[in-house]
C-alpha cells in the first residue's frame, strides 16, 4: 500500500528501511545494505533455539498459576533487569537520534511538521529498545500460543509498552539535560548515564554487598515478606508483572498508561525537540577551548608521540572512559565479597584481575589498534607501520597495566607467592587481549568503534577465550602458589594455559597480511 | 640529489576498479612547478593522487618520487612528500598544536625544527587563537588549514592536494593560495586537483587534463590554447573532455 509523502507512516517506514540498512553494520558504503548472511543465520539459529527453550518453559509452568507469587517474583526482577537495560539502550539510541544522525537537518528543512518528524523518532527509539527483547521473549508467546496459553501473549503489548516507557523517559530525559546543561555537555552525561543505567542492578548489588549484615538480613526478610503475604496478588508492585502474564486490566492499565506517556512527550516537547537541535547543531560550531594553554614537546621519538597521542584521545573520549570504568564497577561487589571469603581471596582476586585487565585491554586496544580517524595520514607518512601498530598497542596495555598495579602491589606484600603468580596472570591476559586484537582487529573510523563487540565476531570469540583462560589460570596458579591446588585445579591449569597460548594463535593465524587504507574499504 | 630529476614520474600507471580508474598513465611533474591536474568527475584524478602516495597499490606501472621507487623504497618517498585529501585527515581531540606535534613526529622532523615551523604556520593560517580549542569544533575551512599546515610541517618536497579550496571562504581560500605560491618560489613542488578552473588557470605553470584514466592534454594554458584555439581555460576543458 503507498503511504502518502510526508505522512508519519511514510516517515515511519524511511526510517524502519535505515534501521535495516545500519544493521549491516556500517558497510553499506557501495556494498550491501542488509546484515550478513552469517549474521542472518546466526539470528535464524538463535531464534529457533530460543522457540525450543520458550516450548519447554511455557510446558513446564503450565500448571503454575499466574498469581503465585514467586512466579511473580522472578517476572518482576526480570522485568527491573530488563527496564535498566532498555533504559540504557534508549538512552544511548537517544543521543544518536538528537546528535549523531545527520539526516535530521534535511528533515528540518522541509516543510514537514517537526511533531511527525519526532513522533517517528520517537517510534523508532522504541523500535530499537524493544526489538532486541522481543527477539527473546516473542518465543515464549508464539509457544503459548501453540499450547493454548493465551496469557503468554501478554509478552507483545507488554514489553512493547514497556520500551515505549522507557524510550519517552530516556528522550525526556536527553531533552531535559540539553535544556540544563547545553547541547555539548548532554551529550557527554546522557552517554555516561546510559552507560550506568545499564549497570544500575549491579550498582544497586554493591550497595547491597556494602551494607552490614543485619541491614542485608531485613532487605531479605522484607522480600520474604512480600511474597508470603496474604493477597500478595493485588500489591500493585506486581502490576507490571501480572501485565507480562497477559491479564486484561493490568495489560490494559499498562499500555494505557505507555501510550499516554508516548503522546505527552511528542505532544509537549516536539518543539523542543527542534530546538534541541538547533543547540546541538551550534555546539557543534562552537570550538570547545579546554583547558589552558600548555607547552607542546615537540621532537619525541616516533613510538612516545603515537603513545601520547593515543592517550591524549583515550582521555578525551568520555563514552570510552564510562565503558571502561563500568567494566571496573562490575567487578567491584566481586571483590567486596571476596574480602569476606579470606580462604579464596588470593584465588579469586588473581582471577578477576586477570579477567578485567583482559576485557579492558580488549576495549582500549581495539580503539587504539582499529580506530583511526586519519588512517591515512599514518598510511602516507614516512614512519614504518609496525612501529605504529606496536606504539598503539603499548597505549591501549600501559593503563591497563597502572591501573591495576595498586592491588598487584597490596597482594604482594600480604602474600608474595600468590601476588607473584598475579603478576604474571595480569601480564599474560593483558598481552593476550592485545596481541588478539593487534593480528585481528579490522580496520575503521574510530565513530564506528564506540562500544564494545565492534572488533568482529572471530576476534570476540577469541577475546572470550582469552579472558576465560586467564581468569582460569589466575584461580588456579594462585591456589597452587598456596599450596591448596586439587587434583582437578591441574588440569585446569594445562587446559588454561592451551587455551591462553591457543587464542593468539589462532589471532596470528588469521591476521590480515596486507595493511588496507580504510577509505579503500 | 640531482636537480634534473622529475618531482614525480608516472609511467604506465594502471588501477582497476571493476572497470580502469587510471589507464596507462604516463606522467611528469618537473621540480619546482604547480601543477594541475584537471578532469571531469570520475575521471582519476583522486585514484591518481592515491596511487602516488601509496594509499592505493597500482595494478601496473611505477611511480617515482624525486627518482625514488615508491614500490621499493616508500618510505623514503614518502618522506619527500605530503598529502592533503579533500576530507581534512584529522583527529577531532586534539588541538592543533598537538596534531601538528603529531604529524611532525610521523615525519620525525626534530624539535628545534618543528616547533618554530607549527608557529609560524598556525600565525599564517590565522590559526593560532584557536591553537587551545579541540578541532572537532572547527569549521570546514579551519580544519582544511590546519590539514594544510600539517602536510606543510615537514617542508615536503613534493604536495600532493585533491580539491585544497573546496569549502574555503574567500580569505581563507586566498591564504591557502598564497601558502602554495610561497611553497613553489622556496622550490617545492606541488600538484593539486581542482574543479575551480580559475584557480588552475591562475597558479598553474602547467596544466594536465584526464579523462578515463588517461592523460589526454598536458601543457601550459597558452599551449592548451594553441592546441585548441579555445579562449578560457574554461572553454579549452570543455572541448578536450567532451564526449566523442
Amino acid at each position: 500500500m503507498m503511504r502518502v509523502p510526508g505522512s508519519v507512516g511514510w516517515l515511519l517506514r524511511h526510517e524502519l528501511r535505515l534501521g535495516w540498512y545500519n544493521a549491516a553494520g556500517g558497510r553499506d558504503a557501495g556494498g550491501r545494505r542488509r546484515p550478513g548472511n552469517f549474521v542472518i543465520g546466526m539470528a535464524v539459529l538463535g531464534c529457533i533455539v530460543m522457540h525450543v527453550v520458550g516450548w519447554l518453559a511455557v510446558r513446564q509452568l503450565a500448571g503454575v498459576p499466574a498469581g503465585d507469587p514467586r512466579i511473580l517474583l522472578v517476572i518482576t526482577a526480570m522485568l527491573a533487569v530488563g527496564t535498566t537495560f532498555m533504559l540504557s539502550s534508549a538512552i544511548k539510541t537517544s543521543v544518536l537520534v538528537l546528535f549523531e544522525r545527520s539526516d535530521l537537518d534535511l528533515l528540518l528543512s522541509s516543510p514537514l511538521p517537526s511533531r511527525s518528524i519526532f513522533t517517528v523518532r520517537l517510534l523508532g527509539v522504541c523500535a530499537s529498545t524493544a526489538g532486541l527483547y522481543l527477539f527473546f521473549l516473542a518465543p515464549f508467546a508464539h509457544a503459548g500460543l501453540l499450547q493454548g496459553q493465551w496469557r503468554w501473549l501478554g509478552i507483545y503489548p507488554g514489553v512493547i509498552a514497556v520500551a515505549v516507557l522507557c524510550s519517552c523517559c530516556a528522550m525526556l530525559l536527553t531533552l531535559g539535560l540539553v535544556r540544563v546543561l547545553g547541547a555539548r555537555r548532554t551529550r557527554v552525561v546522557a552517554q555516561i548515564v546510559g552507560a550506568l543505567a545499564g549497570a544500575l542492578l549491579v550498582i544497586a548489588s554493591q550497595l547491597h554487598a556494602l551494607t552490614s549484615r543485619q541491614t542485608q538480613e531485613r532487605i531479605r526478610n522484607s522480600v520474604l515478606e512480600l511474597v508470603q503475604q496474604n493477597g500478595a496478588v493485588d500489591n500493585p508492585l506486581w502490576l507490571p508483572a501480572r501485565a507480562m502474564l497477559g491479564e486484561p486490566l493490568p495489560l490494559l492499565m499498562l499500555a494505557g498508561f505507555a501510550a499516554g506517556l508516548f503522546m505527552l512527550t511528542t505532544a509537549s516537547t516536539h518543539r523542543f525537540f527542534a530546538r534541541g537541535l538547533q543547540l546541538a547543531a551550534s555546539a557543534a560550531v562552537v570550538g570547545a577551548p579546554s583547558g589552558a594553554p600548555r607547552r607542546h614537546r615537540f621532537g619525541r621519538s616516533l613510538f612516545q608521540t603515537v603513545v601520547i597521542k593515543e592517550w591524549r584521545l583515550i582521555a578525551r573520549d568520555p563514552q570510552l572512559l564510562s565503558q571502561v570504568m563500568l567494566q571496573v564497577l562490575f567487578l567491584l561487589p566481586l571483590f567486596f565479597l571476596i574480602f569476606q571469603r579470606t580462604d579464596i581471596q588470593a584465588q579469586a582476586i588473581g582471577a578477576g584481575l586477570a579477567l578485567l585487565c583482559s576485557s579492558l585491554t580488549g576495549a582500549l586496544a581495539l580503539i587504539a589498534l582499529s580506530a583511526e580517524d586519519a588512517p591515512d595520514l599514518l598510511l602516507v607518512s614516512p614512519a614504518s607501520q609496525r612501529t605504529l601498530r606496536r606504539a598503539k598497542l603499548t597505549a591501549a596495555m600501559l593503563p591497563v597495566l597502572a591501573l591495576v598495579a595498586i592491588p598487584l602491589l597490596w597482594l604482594l606484600m600480604r602474600m608474595p607467592a600468590a601476588g607473584l603468580v598475579a603478576c604474571v596472570v595480569v601480564c599474560g591476559a593483558v598481552t593476550g587481549a592485545g596481541l588478539i586484537v593487534f593480528w585481528c582487529g579490522r580496520p575503521g573510523l574510530r565513530s564506528n568503534f564506540k562500544g564494545r563487540g565492534k572488533g568482529g565476531f572471530v576476534m570476540n570469540v577469541l577475546e572470550l577465550f582469552n579472558s576465560l583462560a586467564w581468569g582460569l589460570l589466575g584461580w588456579f596458579l594462585s591456589a597452587y602458589a598456596l599450596g591448596q591446588l586439587s587434583s582437578f585445579g591441574m588440569s585446569a591449569i594445562a587446559g588454561g594455559i592451551l587455551i591462553a597460548i591457543a587464542a593468539p594463535v589462532v589471532a596470528w593465524l588469521l591476521r590480515p597480511r596486507q595493511l588496507v587504507s580504510v577509505s579503500a574499504l | 640529489m640531482d636537480d634534473r630529476l622529475p618531482a614525480l614520474r608516472l609511467a604506465g600507471l594502471r588501477k582497476h576498479f571493476g572497470r580502469p580508474a587510471v589507464d596507462g598513465l604516463d606522467l611528469t611533474v618537473r621540480r619546482g612547478e604547480l601543477y594541475a591536474l584537471l578532469g571531469p568527475n570520475g575521471a582519476g584524478k583522486t585514484t591518481t593522487l592515491r596511487l602516488v602516495t601509496g594509499l592505493l597499490a597500482p595494478d601496473a606501472g611505477t611511480v617515482e618520487v624525486l627518482g625514488i621507487d615508491l614500490a621499493t623504497a616508500p618510505a623514503a618517498a614518502k618522506s619527500k612528500l605530503a598529502y592533503l585529501p579533500d576530507e581534512p585527515m584529522l583527529y577531532g581531540k586534539l588541538k592543533p598544536f598537538e596534531y601538528l606535534e603529531f604529524v611532525a613526529g610521523l615525519w620525525g622532523v626534530a624539535a628545534q625544527a618543528a616547533e618554530p615551523r607549527a608557529r609560524e604556520l598556525l600565525d599564517w593560517l590565522d590559526l593560532s587563537a584557536h591553537a587551545n580549542e579541540l578541532t572537532e569544533g572547527f569549521s570546514r575551512g579551519m580544519k582544511q588549514k590546519l590539514a594544510l599546515a600539517g602536510a606543510l610541517i615537514h617542508d615536503p618536497e613534493l604536495l600532493i592536494l585533491d580539491e585544497p579550496l573546496t569549502g574555503l571562504d574567500a580569505v581563507a581560500a586566498r591564504q591557502v593560495k598564497d601558502l602554495l605560491l610561497a611553497h613553489v618560489a622556496k622550490g617545492g613542488t606541488v600538484i593539486l586537483t581542482t574543479h575551480i578552473l580559475e584557480v588552475a588557470e591562475r597558479l598553474a605553470h602547467r596544466i594536465g587534463i584526464i579523462r578515463q584514466g588517461r592523460l589526454i592534454a598536458e601543457g601550459t594554458l597558452a599551449e592548451l590554447r594553441e592546441r585548441t584555439q579555445g579562449g578560457s581555460l574554461e572553454d579549452v576543458f570543455l572541448q578536450l573532455t567532451a564526449a566523442p
